[in-house]
């Protein structure tokens, strides 16, 4: 017979948001706790990110990926959260039964909370819909810094890196570090997707090309990755046929974004937003169906760890508390020009959390506005921008009009070309 | 003293596997020759997977003879294989008024009970994401999808299980008299027969002009797919054919057996072997299936493939005995719809070696039983699997919800799995919207502890086709920076 638990609070995943959220509903006073992870180790993608950079605005200290996780992992030991390792949930339903199974057996908790932290996934070749042949050797940039870090595999001698995003980048350091060879980093956009910082650190210093306003039109080879074809795009994203070039390669590593991994809480009904991909949630993170909170990559994708943890701490705090009466949220935020996400996406009082906002490129002298039904209300000056960098705004530094209704966001400023 | 098998078979495709199957039931020495590292690497691998109804047979055809008689097997045969096909029913749509003509053609030519011609308001009825500006659509209740995939292996270890002998990786170069008997000549070693049968596919044609029979080189033309995110699958009840033109039987839309959408397939020359897809291609696919469905989620879209399909002149099947080596049996041309077909050509082929003076004996023989798919079973039965073998408690595949149980009987059963794409088509590993994503990860390290080989030894398909170059200490050693 299956397994059954009664809990206040089930986690699912357990990554930096699941470890903290799980960590913190404990530690204000909710019991019993389960964390539950499909990996063997808890930590999350952080296990396979061994480059420093985590931790800056958190701990005042640059981490690795392990050591970040770490301190986390330790926390959670001097307390009573049950932490399930090889457990994958297959199922949640609306009224919050989760199940799942591992070498022990099958599992159905009902809980009185769920945590939905499940992280996000990659996109895909075929997602992006590269014509040609289907040889090995095409990875996403995910996959292959998994087999190199974890596993100590090399995907391949010459590699050819689509999309200009963080992981792209830092793999494309890693894999040079490790003996092989990075032909170009091929960007479809005119405008780097990743961090500046780590455009310098990453391809400069390495002298790898970066090819902005290129896309792979076609991957050759039978067996093995033999090479792509490149072509320059035009400002609409079209493919300029003339002038196309063969770049030899065994290995095509794609950078081409994170969609956050959302298959459970679909089949719970869980409303999603077409913006970020994940739910929406209100200030505390809370969906719109009652007892849910999400946090972390699976509402949407957080380019900082940091970001990660502050919000998933506040919702555990939340958990339980009686602030969190289900009044019909006052306002609404949708994005508008020059804005392609923001989270939280429901406002109720406004006086605690963040606002986390995307732009849709990058700005320099930029304004924030925020409107309500076409008046603007608040105005914020930005002085640079990146679509890499979410801004975050403290939702107490806002003066929410009292008035209800739907709050466009958007950005204005001047744009910038070019890596910056 | 080399054994001489009653029949040997060439190719392990839907066809040869079919030929197997057939043979098997009977008291006769059977050996099966296939150049890949696993069956169904050929066309069998990429089709769209349907059991076309009676309404779709070509009449005064070998083709379409083959197909009424294989319709009459698939019931029995599907009980001794533990296979299943869906009765889905199909919808053949009509997008202006001349199309009418052959929608009664189909009528006519099925006879099938309960099908019927119908209106766009009925026709939307039953299928909701149809272009609700066509004409009107044929409804076919009797069409089936498979997955060819499952077909094929099945196929394979029912004759496996019964005795069939298969050797992989042996690829096929000739063929000699020896006496009454044949000698197959092929890369790694040679072979005796009595019999026989050139079920090589697209390289059919090329092997029968090496044993000097006259026969026109097969033609290819290429069929591009998407497959959609299983996601989509509550937007198409039925196979969706549109009205075929001179050449195929055109774009379709179809469900298929895992909840996918396939979308597909075009029409188009190309050179042997080319199985890219193709930009252009896949547009003209694109426009051809918004036909049917307007608002067709092609955002969805998980993956791109494509088939070859080995054609004569004639566009028909050629089954005949070489005119020089007695006993050699070519099967040329075997194009849609082979699969659907297959059973019936092994029947025939049976006839035909039976008349050539082949004693077919029947014996006892063991159906085929499948093993569990996870993803199908109930928690209880999950509960039960698991307190049998940890194993089914350990999810590799987060998409299809695969098991470690699953993965380790793929590579250890009758036909086991030797590479990736061997275990997607056993397992679906690889084969779900994060396309390996996730068990990529896992993969090498399971196959590699399994088939106790090193890590360059884990191949995608063929030989050359390795997954990772190796260790990196080891790597770094054997080659200087390349740059
Ligand atoms: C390659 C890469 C480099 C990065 N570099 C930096 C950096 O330099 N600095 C920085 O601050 N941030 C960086 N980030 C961002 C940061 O790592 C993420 O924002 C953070 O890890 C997100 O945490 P999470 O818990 O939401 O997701 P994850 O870390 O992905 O954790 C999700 C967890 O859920 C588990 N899970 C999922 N589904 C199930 C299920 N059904 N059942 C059980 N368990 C499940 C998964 O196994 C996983 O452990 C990087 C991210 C990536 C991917
Ligand atoms: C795009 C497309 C769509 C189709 N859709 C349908 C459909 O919906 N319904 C339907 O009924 N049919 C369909 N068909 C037809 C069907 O797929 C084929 O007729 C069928 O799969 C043919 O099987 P086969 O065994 O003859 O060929 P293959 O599967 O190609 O098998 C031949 C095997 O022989 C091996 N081989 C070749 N040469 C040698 C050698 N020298 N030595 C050893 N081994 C050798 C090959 O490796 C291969 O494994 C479709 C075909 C295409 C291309």
């Amino acid at each position: 017979m299956p397994r059954h638990v009664e809990a206040q609070v089930v986690v699912i995943g357990g990554g930096p948001a699941g470890m903290a959220a799980a960590l913190s509903s404990f530690e204000n006073g909710a019991e019993p706790v389960f964390l539950l992870e499909r990996g063997k180790y808890l930590g999350g993608i952080l296990n396979q990110c061994i480059h420093p950079g985590f931790g800056l605005h958190y701990f005042g200290e640059e981490l690795t990926g392990p050591e970040y996780a770490e301190q986390f992992i330790e926390r959670l030991k001097k307390t009573r959260v049950e932490v399930f390792l090889d457990t994958t949930v297959l199922e949640i339903t609306k009224d919050r039964v989760v199940r799942a199974v591992n070498p022990a057996g099958v599992w159905e908790f009902r809980a009185e909370n769920v945590v939905l932290s499940m992280g996000c996934r990659e996109r895909t070749r075929g997602m992006l819909r590269i014509p040609g042949h289907r040889p090995a050797g095409i990875f996403t940039a995910g996959l292959a810094q998994y087999l190199v870090n974890i596993e100590g595999y090399l995907p391949g001698k010459e590699i050819v890196i689509l999309g200009s995003g963080d992981i792209g980048l830092i793999m494309a350091r890693r894999l040079t570090l490790e003996g092989a060879c990075v032909k170009a980093v091929v960007e479809i956009k005119d405008s780097l997707s990743g961090l500046l910082r780590n455009y310098v650190q990453c391809l400069l210093d390495f002298d790898i090309p970066l090819l902005l306003s290129h896309t792979v039109t076609n991957i050759l080879g039978k067996d093995r990755v033999e090479g792509v074809v490149v072509n320059k795009v035009n400002t609409h994203g079209q493919i300029i046929p003339e002038g196309e070039q063969f770049i030899g390669c065994d290995t095509l590593l794609l950078s081409v974004g994170l969609i956050p991994e959302n298959d459970l809480s679909k089949k719970a009904g869980i409303p999603l937003c077409p913006f970020t991909g994940g739910p929406f949630v209100d200030e505390y993170f809370a969906c719109d169906l009652e007892g849910f909170f999400a946090c972390g990559n699976v509402a949407a994708v957080f380019d900082l760890v940091d970001y990660v943890t502050m919000v998933s701490t506040m919702v555990g705090g939340k958990i339980g508390s009686p602030s969190l009466d289900r009044k019909p949220p006052r306002h609404m935020l949708v994005p508008a020009s020059g804005v392609s996400q923001v989270i939280p996406q429901r406002i109720r009082e406004g006086k605690e959390g963040f606002l986390f906002i995307r732009s849709q490129h990058a700005f320099r002298d930029a304004v924030l506005s925020l409107s309500l039904e076409g008046r603007e209300f608040q105005a914020m000056r930005i002085p640079l921008c990146y679509p890499s960098e979410m801004v975050k705004v403290n939702l107490q530094d806002i003066q929410w009009p009292s008035e209800k209704g739907e709050v466009q966001i958007s950005i204005r400023g001047k744009r910038i070309h070019g890596v910056g | 003293m080399k054994k001489v098998f009653d029949v040997v078979i060439v190719g392990g495709g839907i066809v040869g596997c079919a030929v197997a199957w057939y043979f098997s039931h009977f008291d006769l020495e059977i050996l099966l020759l296939e150049k890949e590292s696993d069956v169904c690497c050929g066309v069998s691998k990429a089709n769209t997977g349907i059991i076309h109804s009676r309404s779709y047979w070509t009449p005064s055809t070998l083709k379409g003879e083959l197909h009424l008689r294989s319709l009459v097997l698939f019931p029995q045969a599907e009980k001794e294989l533990n296979l299943h096909s869906p009765q889905t029913g199909a919808l053949t749509v009509a997008l202006i008024r001349e199309e009418m003509t052959f929608l009664k053609v189909l009528k006519e030519r099925g006879n099938i009970s309960g099908a019927e011609i119908i209106g766009p308001k009925e026709s939307i009825e039953i299928e909701p994401s149809l272009n609700p500006r066509i004409f009107a659509c044929y409804y076919d209740p009797e069409t089936r999808i498979i997955s060819p995939f499952a077909l094929n292996l099945a196929l394979a270890e029912f004759a496996a299980l019964n005795g069939v002998h298969f050797i992989l990786d042996e690829e096929v170069t000739g063929f000699e008299s020896m006496g009454n008997r044949i000698r197959i000549l092929g890369r790694n070693d040679w072979y005796l027969g009595k019999r026989v049968i050139n079920c090589a596919g697209l390289y059919a044609t090329k092997l029968a002009r090496l044993s000097n029979d006259a026969v026109s080189a097969h033609r290819f033309f290429r069929g591009q797919y998407f497959v959609l995110d299983r996601e989509c699958a509550p937007l198409i009840r039925h196979v969706l054919y549109p009205v075929p033109t001179e050449e195929s039987k055109g774009i379709l839309v179809s469900p298929t057996p895992e909840g996918n959408i396939l979308v597909g397939p075009n029409f188009e020359p190309v050179d042997e072997e080319d199985t890219a897809t193709t930009f252009w291609g896949l547009k003209e696919v694109e426009e051809g299936a918004r036909k049917l469905i307007p608002f067709l989620p092609l955002e969805q879209t998980i993956t791109t493939f494509s088939g070859l399909r080995p054609t004569l002149p004639e566009r028909d099947f050629r089954i005949f005995f070489s005119s020089s080596l007695p006993g050699l049996l070519h099967l040329c041309g075997i194009e849609s719809p082979g699969l659907t077909a297959s059973l019936g050509i092994a029947e025939y082929v049976g006839e035909k070696l039976k008349d050539s003076g082949i004693t077919l004996r029947e014996k006892r023989i063991s159906p085929r039983t499948a093993f569990p798919v996870f993803r199908n079973c109930g928690f209880e039965e999950r509960e039960r699997l698991i307190a049998e073998n940890p194993d089914w408690g350990k999810i590799i595949c987060r998409c299809e919800e695969v098991t470690l149980a699953e993965v380790k009987h793929a590579l250890s059963s009758p036909i086991p799995a030797s590479t990736l794409d061997g275990l997607k088509r056993r397992v679906r590993v690889m084969a779900g919207r994060c396309q390996g994503g996730f068990c990529g990860m896992y993969l090498p390290t399971i196959m590699m502890q399994e088939l106790d080989c090193d890590v360059k030894e884990v191949f995608k398909s063929t030989r050359g086709s390795f997954y990772l170059l190796g260790k990196i200490e080891d790597v770094v050693k054997e080659n200087a920076p390349t740059c």
